[in-house]
């Protein structure tokens, strides 16, 4: 199906970025219990909610943000951001100090779910065929 | 008032990390829907081509933070 609105892309954008989160899950899983055990396959289970849902939710704050006018959106999508670096603040100050967690894989499975979620999200705008002019 | 000597000073250097982390990012999504806001008041009818591409901005961008952010498990 092409995508000829905003509405669809964004849709789009959020079906991909959901199997690309579990597409890390899986195979950060794997590789950690092949490599370094269970607490591998946790961190990659935490690294990839937390790296799909940050930019989820960027896509639902722009999605949304776009049916309310100018200062809605400006208001959800800057708030969003905010309450986004609040929340990954206090979860990683909470995994910090967590046993079992194994951090490295923690961190590559964020750089991947972020580097693949860009690349989703760069491969639909240049693909969209979106009108000029808004309906 | 006491000469403060820098060596004596404790804590994890982490939380820095977690500050330059927010600071640069949140400039840059701030420039981002700032100059998105002033292209649809000038161009109302580009509003949804214009917030499409604001939308990839702000991934580039906070793609940023949440690796600065999360470089304390792998550095620390």
């Amino acid at each position: 199906m092409a995508i000829s609105s905003a509405q669809d892309l964004f849709k789009k954008a959020i079906v991909y970025g959901t199997f690309l989160a579990v597409a890390i899950a899986a195979v950060g899983s794997l590789v950690s219990v092949l490599t370094v055990g269970i607490s591998g396959v946790y961190a990659a289970l935490v690294g990839a909610a937390i790296s799909t849902s940050f930019s989820l939710m960027t896509i639902g704050s722009v999605w949304f943000g776009s049916r309310l006018g100018l200062n809605g959106f400006y208001a959800l999508v800057l708030g969003g951001w905010l309450i986004k670096v609040v929340l990954f603040g206090v979860v990683l100050a909470i995994l910090q100090g967590a046993q079992n967690f194994n951090g490295p894989v923690f961190f590559f499975a964020i750089v991947a779910g972020v580097l693949g979620g860009l690349g989703i999200d760069s491969w639909l705008v240049l693909k969209a065929r979106i009108p000029t002019v808004d309906n | 008032m006491d000469a403060v000597n820098i060596a004596e000073l404790t804590g994890n250097i982490a939380v820095v990390g977690y500050g330059l982390a927010a600071i640069g990012p949140g400039i840059g999504v701030g420039l981002v829907v700032s100059k998105t806001i002033e292209s649809i008041a000038r161009q109302p009818e580009l509003a949804g081509r214009l917030q499409v591409t604001m939308w990839l901005g702000i991934a580039f961008t906070e793609a940023l933070a949440l690796i600065g952010l999360a470089t304390p498990f792998i550095f620390g």
